[in-house]
């Protein structure tokens, strides 16, 4: 019984930062169709923000003060990684450079963690007291990153429907070449994207940080858990990245208790073939008209 | 042109020599001078040269992202270690057993390839790259774990000849049959479809052949050679570990051909002797700097240099050499000997049967909550040119669709040549003898303009009814062959997707707007074209074109489409009075 609880609230609330990653894909996706592979890098240096401005015995209030500062940096620094992503794309000729560059830039990352802090995981204290639930003590990062991915999502939510910015964005999700003829700066909200995927990794990142890995090769474990919790939901959904999150966190959860945690891995891969084999829309991803 | 300069630079035959000249030399110098460092480095550096170019074909052939080419790699050379040293297989077993599992792990990437394609099959690889390290870890008690494996081979070690293994002879023999094999693809009508394939799944599907089984093939071919490269690393090294195959190295191989320049040759070669050597050779006090330099190779050569290293030199090559341009002529088809005119038209043991070529029953097709086809209903007759005609938006192009398969009716029922072709897949549609052009040229500027046309006559077996096609274009041959087609005029274009179709032997041609863009003169041409395809070939055409001059004056009978409902209906000179077609017209007589 103990083990279920901790099963499924470790996993729900791991799942939680996939769905967070799976957002900031989403968001990055629906307005260019770029898929950010940093995004996972990215994530890390969140949890890395928490590590160098915490302090060993940290206060609620600085906490809530580097929350929003965490979210505002990395926000910058995915719009200056978005600028020189779009870069390439200019020239109409070669339309997966993204896969590159985001690759790269990934890859240099994680380089620059290993050299700078070695291939140990650094550890993050959190200001709060751990919580008991259903008689088992829980890490409230877990709580947190729960409620941060239903506060985005809500956020989001609110975004493209309620502000013009949001709107054109959804209206980029539906057909860019629509959006640029009636006149939408396509670049400046492409732009607009990444900052926003931004907020959300980097915010992700600081409050996950006192249950996350982060180490200079934990960033390609959140990269592809958080894509495959986008696929099961539907690339582009953000209702779908809710529910898969949990489910692939869950389920690796699960895999990591019983057999152990090398295969937790294992078993987000056979759930990404199977939602691919099975329904490569996802659960809730509607099939695209196919355009000739 | 020489044989070893074509108006795109160096020739294929002469980069395979150069390529294999460079491989023989860079294993053979440093074994006849003894030195057994470079001989160690470069028998690596050769395998990992195998494992790029079948990356460089997966990536720039079939269009495919694969970061996981490492752990095919790694799954055979560690199948051969396990089964050799913790069960005692006879080596031939062993690296059989090798082969196969790696070809069991480029399976599943093929597999989902079958149904998705780019950045989906990207992260499934890359999770595979980061998975296998992890696994064999868990597996510790049967793969020996962070311990690894370590298996010398003293017998491929021992010299032949003034200290040439035969090791090394084996790694250049795989090596240049890599880079061998490639150009072989290319030139097969496999490499050709999966070049389609990748540029256009719609245009493969209208060519008869399916996108995703081209898709696999190529990751099934990409895993064959990843793994013999991997059956060789454990002679090369004689040690097995999990460190060796971590996701890094799939990026590495993944690296190494964006670096050289994908789609390139020799690409392989130079980007793995670059990302190789310099940091693990000549930097060799560096080395934990290796991983930052990959990324930053990469991103500027990406920003700078998208071609890569070879691909823009090769460039530079080109805009000098870049004399004459090819040119593709209406005349061409139209050149056809009586006694071939004769054959085509009435070997046919169908023509002039009175039913209908295509049928159309009450179709219906809706995009949410917008009916593109509202019951449509349309006899095509055999030999005849139909013009569909309508303003924007009312649904010809679906109509055009829903005919070639590419799009499924929501209702109603499709006929064409006798067969129910209503929940028929495109390529099978395909298959019957439908040929159909797009709006914007389904042209592929990575094959030659020769290899273009090749790709439609692959697609029936029958040879004879299209010999005449190869006699006609046999004086251009060699010049399409060595000119690719992004130096062609866009109305030419046009025309060489139009001979592909021809090419395919199709008998009912489907050709969206094929007039667009062209001058009035290439129009009138195009006009006699298309009575010599009915006339003399006899072909069945449907014509969606806005150049309403064009339809009224070759066209049999017209279709007049209005918001997805027909709205007229007859032979040219009959409703070019009706009410309704003049309403829908009336002011635009371009529309």
């Amino acid at each position: 019984m103990d083990e279920l609880v901790i099963i499924l609230v470790r996993g729900i609330g791991l799942g939680a930062v996939y769905s967070l990653v799976a957002m900031s894909f989403n968001i990055v996706h629906n307005s260019s169709g770029i898929l950010n592979f940093a995004q996972g890098n990215m994530l890390v240096l969140g949890g890395l923000f928490a590590f160098f401005l915490l302090p060993q015995e940290p206060t609620v209030a600085r906490w809530l003060l580097l929350l929003p500062a965490a979210a505002l940096l990395y926000a910058a620094v995915l719009a200056l990684q978005g600028y020189v992503t779009l870069l390439p794309l200019r020239s109409s000729v070669e339309q997966h450079s993204w896969l590159i560059t985001t690759l790269a830039v990934s890859v240099i990352i994680g380089a620059v963690i290993l050299i700078a802090q070695g291939p140990h995981a650094l550890s993050v204290k959190s200001p709060f007291a751990n919580f008991r639930l259903l008689g088992t003590r829980t890490p409230t990062a877990y709580a947190l990153a729960a409620l941060l991915a239903l506060g985005w999502y809500a956020a989001l939510r609110w975004f493209h429907a309620r502000t013009i910015t949001g709107l054109a964005m959804s209206a980029l999700a539906q057909d860019l070449e629509a959006a640029r003829a009636v006149g939408l700066r396509v670049r400046r909200l492409q732009l607009y994207a990444f900052a926003i995927s931004g907020a959300i990794v980097g915010s992700a990142g600081f409050v996950a940080a006192p249950v996350m890995s982060i180490s200079a090769d934990s960033g390609i474990i959140y990269v592809v858990n958080g894509f495959i919790a986008a696929v099961i939901g539907g690339l582009g959904s953000n209702a779908g990245a809710l529910i898969g999150g949990p489910l692939v966190g869950v389920a690796g959860m699960y895999a990591a208790f019983q057999y152990g945690g090398q295969f937790q891995n294992a078993v987000s891969l056979a759930l990404l073939i199977a939602v691919l084999m099975l329904r490569p829309e996802g659960l809730f991803g509607r099939a695209r008209a196919r355009r000739v | 042109m020489s044989r070893w300069f074509g108006p795109e630079g160096l020739t294929e035959r002469a980069q395979l020599a150069l390529g294999s000249t460079a491989i023989v030399a860079s294993v053979a110098i440093p074994a006849l001078a003894g030195n057994q460092y470079w001989t160690h480095t470069f028998h690596l550096v050769n395998l990992y040269v195998v494992v790029a170019v079948l990356q460089n074909m997966l990536l720039a052939d079939a269009g495919q992202v694969s970061f996981g080419q490492g752990a095919v790699f790694g799954a055979s050379a560690y199948t051969v270690g396990l089964v050799s040293t913790l069960h005692g297989v006879s080596p031939p077993l062993a690296v059989v057993l090798g082969v196969l599992a790696g070809l069991a792990l480029g399976a599943l990437f093929a597999l989902p390839a079958l149904r998705v394609q780019g950045y989906y099959l990207g992260f499934v690889t890359l999770s595979v790259a980061m998975v296998f390290p992890e696994l064999l870890v868990a597996f510790s008690e049967y793969t020996n774990g962070v311990n690894g494996i370590g298996l010398p081979v003293p017998v491929l070690n021992a010299p032949l000849v003034a200290n040439v293994t035969p090791l090394s002879l084996l790694v250049i023999a795989l090596a240049c049959g890599a880079l061998a094999a490639h150009v072989g693809l290319r030139r097969a009508q496999l490499g050709r479809r999966m070049r389609v394939a990748a540029a256009s799944p719609e245009a493969a599907l209208t060519l008869g052949f399916s996108p995703g089984r081209a898709r696999s093939a190529a990751f099934v071919i990409a895993a064959l050679g990843t793994s013999l490269a991997g059956v060789l690393y454990v002679p090369v090294v004689g040690f097995l570990s999990p460190s060796a195959f971590h996701v890094e190295l799939s990026i590495f191989f993944f690296f190494s051909v964006i670096v050289g320049g994908r789609g390139r040759l020799l690409g392989p070669i130079v980007g793995v002797w670059i990302l190789y050597l310099v940091p693990n050779v000549l930097l060799v006090d560096l080395v934990n700097y290796r991983l930052i330099g990959y990324g930053l190779v990469a991103l500027a050569i990406m920003l700078l240099f998208p071609d890569g290293i070879v691909g823009s030199i090769e460039q530079s090559l080109r805009r000098r050499l870049q004399t004459r341009s090819a040119e593709v002529r209406v005349d061409w088809m139209m050149s056809v000997p009586p006694t071939a005119m004769a054959r085509s038209g009435q070997s046919d043991p169908d023509a002039g049967r009175a039913e209908p070529m295509i049928s159309v029953r009450r179709v219906r097709k809706s995009y949410g909550a917008l009916a593109a086809l509202n019951g449509v209903n349309l006899d095509v007759a055999r030999c005849t040119i139909h013009g569909l005609v309508g303003p924007n938006g009312s649904g010809k192009t679906t109509l055009l669709n829903v005919l070639s398969g590419l799009v499924r009716a929501d209702e109603g029922a499709i006929d064409i040549k006798g067969h129910d072709t209503t929940r028929r897949p495109a390529d099978d549609t395909a298959r019957l003898g439908t040929g159909r052009t797009f709006q914007t040229p389904r042209v592929f500027d990575d094959l030659s303009i020769w290899d273009n046309v090749l790709i439609g006559a692959g697609l029936r077996r029958a040879d004879d009814g299209r010999g005449w096609l190869f006699q006609a274009l046999a004086s251009v041959e060699a010049a399409w062959r060595e000119q690719r087609p992004d130096t062609l005029p866009h109305a030419q274009r046009r025309l060489l997707e139009v001979l592909r179709v021809v090419a395919t032997d199709a008998d009912v041609l489907l050709l969206d707007e094929p007039a667009a863009g062209l001058s009035a003169e290439e129009r009138r041409d195009f006009a006699l074209l298309l009575r010599h395809l009915r006339d003399a070939l006899g072909k069945t055409v449907v014509l969606v074109e806005h150049d309403l001059d064009l339809v009224w004056r070759v066209a049999d009978r017209i279709t007049v489409l209005d918001a997805g409902t027909i709205v007229a209906e007859g032979a040219p000179q009959a409703i070019v009075g009706d009410a309704n077609v003049r309403a829908l017209f009336t002011g635009r007589p371009d529309a």
